[in-house]
């Protein structure tokens, strides 16, 4: 016969988990995972202008059209993973210091870890919701039914307190051993900080912070000489790198290009491609500004390859093999691939005439066997984020220079591969306005596909433009007798209400005193 | 029951019946008579003590006109064969002899037969033949408990041979309930039967499918045809708690661990099927009954029977039936070129693409997927007994092939079984041996993708599932895949699962009406699984040579699972019934443990060899396999339970029954319940006041009962706050690292508590032939265990707790009617139920749940998982109308598009204007089953049906080209709006991912709910017996040939849709909304044999 006290033999209870310093690292890693998901990287494009979902329709792009409500899949998923994440951080913290096994030392450094993950959450959370539920340690269950929201800029000034407080105590990436790549920084606090404050466009505090970075005061970082291979899983861990997400094969893998990639190059479906917008933003290799005088893609800044496969495109495939992408309906599929041509709108094939590149690394041993299961780290903070924040902020606070320049956006445009010509590298003429539109259209290019678009144009506050004005893809569409640009619909996003999400509809049910943002 | 061959009585001036009774309780002789014989008897008294059955039934027959003998165990009166044969017109007297046999042909030992009006009388003996002196015209009349009497015209033949009709009313049957037995007149429980009759000779795939329909209130859905993943929803009196809703599952007095393993019974085994469902039946099984019990009890040798073998065989074939319709390909191009033009965007096709469509369609995927599945059942068993053994062997083979097309999926099953009894002198031991296998091969992927990816696409000509150099093609609608080539080369999942189940059982008589037993058993089930996933060439249509899934071209995977777990079951019982006098008493004081271990392992690679499946270069260890450490579950429960009843002149019923349960699955503090119950009964129709009935109609009794039940249905080790460590969560330089979840546990978590009250009567009327039941209950369910409805600001990892209620009401009929006239036999049953539930606690007091746009609603005063959602205020006619309506944010609407209803006034269509839309258990919920008889035909039939039943679906079954993920629309989408059809069911077409199409279809309302009532002609059989003289010259005792039919007919409203397809588990429990994509639905022919020999 069993006895009646029976306990779990695969799990551990509370009485035997905080022992060791492997299990304390453990709980510490799943709060790693839960601080950015490759989902998101995905999907925030499709909050922007940058890509258009053509395939099924996901509640980012209903987000974008301005047709969300308080029930929408997407406010309640991000919310939910903030706060489970915070919880992990909470509870890591309340139990951490029951490991006697562990130097005290070592104990300030994770949980120093864990305070800039925490941190982190709760700039996602202010920024997309606005004034939300803040606190820092775990709360029960009849708290978390009366808990009130704290004003956005409360929660952003402690998000500050904390990064700075943390970036004293975390080692940066030279005092890591190598086993460590991979770990938040002295830097990565720091980078992480400047993004808050150009967020909030605090521009002095973001100066100051890039400052840092740029005098090499938290570690050392530089421009990665390659930008197509920057987000090659041979080039992890290189100098740009602030902070990225850790994947490791075979297992620990992201996918998300299995939708994204050519459908020659193995890709299941295209679910959203790049827009004729994004393809238009890049400049001509000498400085120029495409027109429509200029081949469609020829002598283009070559970030524009390295981001996007348009109709033309040589493509590598996994055994080394080059061929050519067409993604025009009257083009002629290279021999033995399946076609990537497109075909409409709410088709498997591209909605726009253009597929990802980015990230698609050709080695293949960078993959599980074949698939698009992918080892790549993907990047959060990297050190041109940092250039073109302070290029941006000197600029707003009008003391943009050709000393500034020069150490800004001219090094990512030679980095990228411009001509060596002045009107590409020197700092152009032009108003504080349309110097703006300059660096903007610049960080628009140097950071397209990487998620972070939806959060400029949103702190730019021209979301309401560039996501209702409709969306064009290639000159595919021949409805009118000739070719002429694709046309996408636009969204009704509201200016009055689309610029905060709302609160879960859930969360409100069972807390009356959250109150809901503007609108929804 | 064990029982001495001795006697005990003292009466005075009493009823040779009452005697008759007595010596039946007494003793397990059965006694044949027929009550017009006791009429002419006279009232005896009789003081013995001890005195063995002859003595006593010398005592009885002293000075009176009848006399006995026995055989084997049973006692036969018969008048005494006095003088009389020699008085009268002897002349014209002539011998006469015969069978008597059932309806299935069987002999019928022990058969009372008179000549009317005199005392002549004779007896079957053990063949079932006898031989009587009778005049030419007189009436010969034959009787027997058990069977209706029957009387035939002598008119002067030498052989007669006769067949009777079972009784299925008779007060004196004797029915299961909880760790015993009871004549049907005293029970006082609210317990329904289902007789093997029921049960045998239909093509079913296992027991579940067989009960549906057969009793009221146990409400069996089919949520799936497929013979590898036969999905059913099995509720007993509806839905009584948030948690787990399942009946607790006894056979031959074992319980099992889980209802579904009913289905490793081979159903011909099957003898009876009791459904306890009140406090007053089933509190004796506490902590686990709060959902009722079923009890199947297998069929048994019976003493001093021949052995008789019976062999059945059944052959058919299971065909699909594809419900939706998709349209033609050139139809449907120009429909989705509307739906993109109306939304402004460039049509897809070009004319000359719609032209080429035109030329021809292609088959529909969803057909091209499916076949016809062959499906055959096969038993034999070996009956019969000694004076002192019984036995039973039969063996079973069960075959249903799968209508996916692919390597040789389907399901098997083995049955064999042993029941064996023995008397020892005063020990009694039975074993029972019961084995089965069950070998399912079926597709190793998810079967709603499988259908979802054959059906969603147009029969365009250029769509080609395989081409004639056996090479498969994928489309842009398929993306990078095709259904045939993953059935048919995909790999498959094989599982290979024994089951073992021994009972031994030892009874002895300790004193007069104490009687101890011990009863021992086990049940083992090792069980394996293996999943083989193979990589195929898909090619591109265009003719390339180079696969399109080339880069998938290492993708082998293998994954192995092996199980074990044991139940064993010690059972130590105190059985006391006696009689004294009017008073009868009988009580049961038992203890009881059940053990339960399982211990698994699991075993997945990818990357392997394609062949072998053995690991290679590159070869991944899915580090979520698991050893046995990580596969075991320990549980146990130790249970004190009894029961004490009293009968007053088997008039007055009183019954009380408790059980006292301990749990491991509790802390020490909540670990033990007590579940009493009380039930009451009076037969009015013993009354002398109520005589009449008696007289007229026949039986009447009106009992009730009230008690608490429990449900401790919560997953083990609920108690702790564990961590659990997952592999591969994250990393650091290219190292993978583990990361801990957790979950936190509540040491305070006890049983649900059900208090269940039912009151009920049962009578007959028409001299017995209509008879009827009727029972309404009322159960309140509280301490529901519950995951607690939380802010997501709480980050999770709420544990459980007891924080619900629930209230459950419902009712029961049963009717039950024969009719003779000349050679007809006519059968009729009808069970009809309802029960409606209401939320009367929970935490949070309400919980929306949202799967894609389909939502559901827990709130206090509503049924358990209500749908909710937006109401349709028709489709906008115009502008102007457009204009005074209330929209939803972000949308602005084309005449056509749908209009909701703006429920608070306030001009705009949000969360505020949802309404309660619907409830998706299933209500009056019915039965019925006729049958008839005519010489050697027989035909039966039963329905089935559920009157009353909300059902909501999405996808592309509801919406044309759905998300932009379906190409295709069906015929039943046609009535849509467009400006000459402005009075259309369905909105105008928009194309996928619009604010238009996200406005009509993707809100979630009324759109989406389906009338989901129907009735279906479940079962249909035409059978034809052999004359007995035909089959005898064979040396068979019965021969019938049958054919049948199942599912042939079903009445609903949405023809498109099975209506039996849920999104919800027994429990209400559910993964996702229902997208519609089921298994097909299956119509069986068939035909069968019958042998006896």
């Amino acid at each position: 016969c069993v006895k009646m006290d029976v306990v779990p033999t695969n799990k551990f209870t509370d009485e035997t988990y905080w022992t060791s310093e492997d299990k304390a690292n453990s709980v510490l890693n799943m709060a790693y995972r839960q601080m950015f998901s490759s989902d998101y990287i995905f999907a925030n494009e499709i909050l922007s202008d940058n890509v258009y979902n053509g395939y099924g329709s996901t509640n980012e792009k209903l987000i974008a059209t301005g047709v969300a409500d308080a029930s929408n899949g997407r406010f309640q998923a991000d919310w939910k993973a903030c706060y489970e994440g915070i919880k992990t951080c909470h509870t890591f913290l309340a139990n951490v210091d029951r490991v006697t096994a562990m130097s005290a030392e070592k104990r300030e450094q994770r949980k120093a870890e864990i305070r800039f993950i925490r941190a982190s959450l709760y700039l996602q959370l202010a920024t997309w919701y606005g004034d939300v539920p803040h606190f820092t340690e775990d709360i029960t269950l009849e708290q978390s039914k009366t808990i009130t929201r704290k004003p956005q800029a409360e929660v952003l000034a402690w998000v500050h307190q904390e990064l700075e407080a943390v970036s004293s105590i975390l080692p940066s990436k030279e005092q890591y051993a190598a086993a460590d790549n991979g770990r938040i920084t002295s830097g990565a606090t720091i980078a992480l900080n400047a993004r808050a404050y150009l967020w909030e466009n605090n521009w002095q505090k973001v100066i100051e912070n890039c400052e840092k970075l740029m005098g090499n005061t938290f570690g050392s970082y530089d421009l990665f000489g390659n930008y197509e291979q920057l987000f090659w899983a041979q080039n992890e861990y290189n100098s740009e790198i602030i902070l990225s997400s850790q994947y490791v094969l075979p297992l620990r893998v992201w996918g998300n290009l299995v939708d994204y990639a050519p459908i020659s190059a193995g890709a299941r479906l295209c679910l959203a491609g790049p827009t004729q917008g994004l393809v238009d933003s890049y400049l001509m290799k000498d400085g120029r500004r495409w027109t429509a005088a200029d081949a469609p893609y020829a002598n283009r800044d070559p970030r524009l390859n390295a981001t996007i496969v348009y109709d033309g495109s040589q493509w590598k495939d996994r055994s080394g093999v080059e061929y050519t992408i067409i993604t025009h309906p009257d083009g002629t599929t290279a021999p033995g691939k399946p076609s990537d041509k497109y075909t409409g709108a709410g088709t498997a094939q591209t909605p726009t005439g253009y597929y990802y590149r980015k990230y698609a690394d050709p080695a293949p041993g960078t993959y599980v066997s074949g698939g698009w299961n992918s080892s790549l780290n993907l990047p959060i903070i990297r050190f041109a984020d940092v250039l073109l924040m302070y290029a941006e902020a000197k600029n707003e606070l009008n003391q943009m220079n050709s000393g500034v320049w020069d150490q800004t956006i001219k090094k990512l445009r030679q980095r990228a591969g411009f001509d060596n010509v002045p009107a590409a590298m020197n700092l152009p003429t032009g108003s504080q306005a349309e110097l703006r539109e300059v660096i903007r259209n610049e960080r628009r290019v140097e950071l397209a596909l990487e998620g972070l678009r939806v959060y400029d144009i949103r702190r730019w506050r021209t979301a309401e433009t560039v996501l209702t004005q409709g969306f064009r893809g290639a000159k595919f569409d021949k409805s009118s007798g000739t070719y002429d640009y694709i046309k996408l619909p636009g969204g009704n996003f509201s200016r009055s209400r689309d610029y905060l999400w709302a609160i879960p509809r859930s969360e409100r049910i069972q807390n009356p005193n959250l109150t809901q943002n503007p609108g929804y | 029951g064990s029982f001495a061959q001795q006697v005990s009585l003292t009466e005075k001036r009493v009823g040779l019946e009452q005697v008759f009774r007595e010596i039946k309780r007494q003793t397990d002789y059965d006694i044949f008579y027929n009550l017009d014989m006791l009429q002419q008897t006279q009232p005896i008294s009789i003081s013995v003590r001890n005195a063995p059955v002859r003595q006593v039934l010398d005592i009885c027959f002293r000075n009176q006109p009848l006399s006995y003998y026995i055989e084997g165990k049973t006692i036969i009166i018969r008048q005494k064969p006095a003088a009389t044969t020699l008085t009268g017109a002897a002349s014209r007297q002539t011998s006469v002899s015969g069978r008597v046999t059932d309806q299935a042909g069987s002999a019928l030992p022990g058969i009372s037969i008179r000549v009317k009006g005199s005392t002549n009388g004779s007896v079957t003996d053990a063949e079932g033949r006898f031989r009587i002196t009778a005049a030419t015209g007189s009436v010969l009349v034959f009787t027997s408990i058990g069977y209706q009497s029957k009387e035939v015209t002598f008119s002067g033949q030498p052989e007669l041979n006769v067949q009777l009709e079972e009784d299925r009313q008779a007060l004196n049957d004797v029915v299961v309930v909880g760790y015993g037995t009871q004549r049907k007149a005293s029970v006082v429980g609210a317990v329904d039967q289902v007789r093997a009759a029921q049960i045998e000779d239909r093509p079913v795939g296992n027991v579940m499918q067989a009960l549906q329909g057969t009793a009221p209130s146990l409400v069996i859905q089919q949520r799936s045809m497929n013979p590898n993943d036969n999905t059913m929803n099995i509720n007993l009196r509806g839905i009584s708690t948030f948690g787990n809703n399942s009946p607790l599952l006894v056979i031959d007095g074992i319980i099992n661990e889980d209802v579904g393993a009913m289905n490793n019974l081979n159903p011909n085994d099957i003898e009876s099927v009791s459904i306890l469902k009140d406090a007053g039946s089933a509190a004796i099984y506490g902590s686990r009954s709060a959902n009722g019990v079923i009890l199947i009890t297998t069929k048994k040798g019976k003493k001093g029977m021949k052995p008789t073998v019976r062999l059945s065989a059944l052959a058919g074939s299971q065909n699909p039936e594809i419900l939706v319709k998709p349209l033609k390909g050139y139809q449907n191009a120009l429909l989705r070129n509307d739906s993109y033009v109306n939304s402004g965007a460039n049509p897809i096709y070009s004319s000359e693409q719609i032209r080429q469509f035109a030329t021809g369609d292609s088959e529909y995927f969803l057909k091209g997927i499916l076949k016809n599945g062959f499906q055959q059942n096969h038993n034999i068993s070996v009956q019969g007994g000694s004076d002192n053994s019984t036995y039973l062997v039969s063996l079973g083979y069960y075959d249903q092939r799968s209508n996916f097309k692919g390597p040789d999926f389907g399901l098997r099953r083995y049955n064999l079984r042993t029941n064996l009894t023995t008397d020892i002198g005063k020990l009694k031991l039975s074993a029972i041996m019961w084995y089965d296998r069950n070998d399912g091969k079926s597709f190793q992927g998810d079967n709603g993708f499988l259908i979802a990816n054959s059906s969603r696409l147009p029969v365009y000509n250029n769509y080609v599932l395989k081409g004639e150099n056996g090479r498969y093609y994928n489309n842009d609608v398929l993306t990078n895949g095709n259904p045939l080539m993953d059935l048919e080369q995909g790999g498959f999942i094989q599982q290979n699962n024994d089951h073992f189940q021994g009972s031994l059982n030892a009874e002895i008589e300790i004193f007069k009406g104490l009687k101890a037993r011990g009863i021992a058993s086990l049940d083992l089930r090792p069980e394996n699984r293996l999943i083989r996933r193979f990589y195929h060439p898909l090619y591109n249509l265009s003719g390339d040579e180079t696969p399109v899934n080339i880069q998938n071209s290492a993708q082998y995977s293998i994954e192995d699972y092996n199980g074990k777990s044991t139940l064993l079951n010690l059972q130590a019982l105190l059985d006391y019934n006696r009689s004294f006098g009017k008073h009868n008493v009988y009580g049961l004081a038992a203890f009881s443990n059940e053990s339960y271990r399982q211990r698994r392992f699991e075993l997945r690679q990818q990357l392997v060899d394609p062949v072998l499946g053995i690991p290679t270069t590159g070869t991944i260890f899915d580090k979520t396999s698991y050893n046995t450490v990580g596969g075991t579950t320990e549980r146990s429960i130790y249970s004190w339970f009894g029961r004490a009843g009293y009968n007053l002149a088997d008039r007055y019923l009183f019954e009380a029954n408790f059980r006292y349960d301990g749990s491991s699955k509790f802390a020490r503090s909540n670990r033990w319940g007590f579940f009493p119950s009380v039930s009451l009964g009076w037969r009015l129709s013993e009354e002398t006041f109520f005589r009449f009935w008696k007289d007229k109609l026949g039986d009447l009794k009106i009992r009730g009962s009230y008690g608490q039940l429990g449900n401790q249905a919560v997953d083990d080790y609920q108690t702790f706050t564990t961590y659990d460590i997952y592999q591969d969560q994250y990393g650091f330089n290219n190292v993978s690292l583990p990361g801990t979840g957790y979950t936190f546990g509540n040491p305070d978590l006890k049983w649900e508590t059900n208090t269940t009250f039912n009151i009920g009567a049962d009578a007959t009327f028409l001299s017995g032939k209509l008879t009827a039941s009727f029972d309404y209950f009322r159960k309140n369910t509280k301490d529901i265990l519950l995951t607690p409805q939380t802010p997501l600001v709480l980050g999770g990892a709420v544990p459980r707790a007891n924080l619900g209620a629930m209230v459950n009401n419902g009712w029961e009929l049963t009717l039950n009617y024969q009719l003779r006239h000349s050679d007809f036999v006519h059968n009729f049953g009808v069970n009809l139920a309802d029960s409606w539930n209401k939320v009367t606690r929970f935490e949070g007091d309400e919980q929306i749940s949202k799967s894609d746009e389909i939502e559901r609603i827990i709130r206090v005063g509503l049924p358990l998982y209500s749908y909710f959602g937006y109401k349709r205020a028709g489709l906008f006619r115009n502008a102007d109308e457009i204009k005074e309506s209330a929209l939803p944010i972000g949308v602005s609407p084309s005449p056509g598009d749908v209009k909701y209803v703006d429920r608070n006034g306030d001009g705009i269509i949000d969360d505020n204007d949802r309404f309660v839309l619907g409830h998706a258990f299933p209500r009056l919920t019915f039965g019925f089953n006729y049958d008839i008889q005519w010489k050697g035909f027989d035909l039966n039939m039963l329905w089935q049906g559920v009157g009353k039943r909300d059902m909501a679906l999405r996808g592309e079954t509801i919406e044309p080209f759905h998300g932009g993920y379906s190409f295709v629309m069906f015929e039943h989408q046609l009535d849509y709006w467009t400006p000459g059809n402005p009075d259309a069911y369905w909105p105008r077409l928009t194309s996928p991912g619009t604010a238009s199409t996200s406005n009509n279809y993707g809100k979630g309302s009324d759109f989406n709910i389906f009338d989901a009532s129907y009735i279906r002609l479940k079962n249909i059989q035409v059978g034809y017996t052999l004359p007995t003289a035909m089959s005898s010259k064979a040396g068979m005792r019965k021969v019938r040939l049958f054919v049948s039919g199942q599912n042939l007919l079903t009445i609903s409203k949405n023809t498109f849709i099975d209506p039996e397809s849920t999104e919800f588990g027994s429990s209400m429990n559910a993964g996702g909304a229902n997208s519609a994509r089921n298994y097909p639905l299956l119509k069986y022919i068939g035909a069968g044999l019958d042998i006896e020999f």
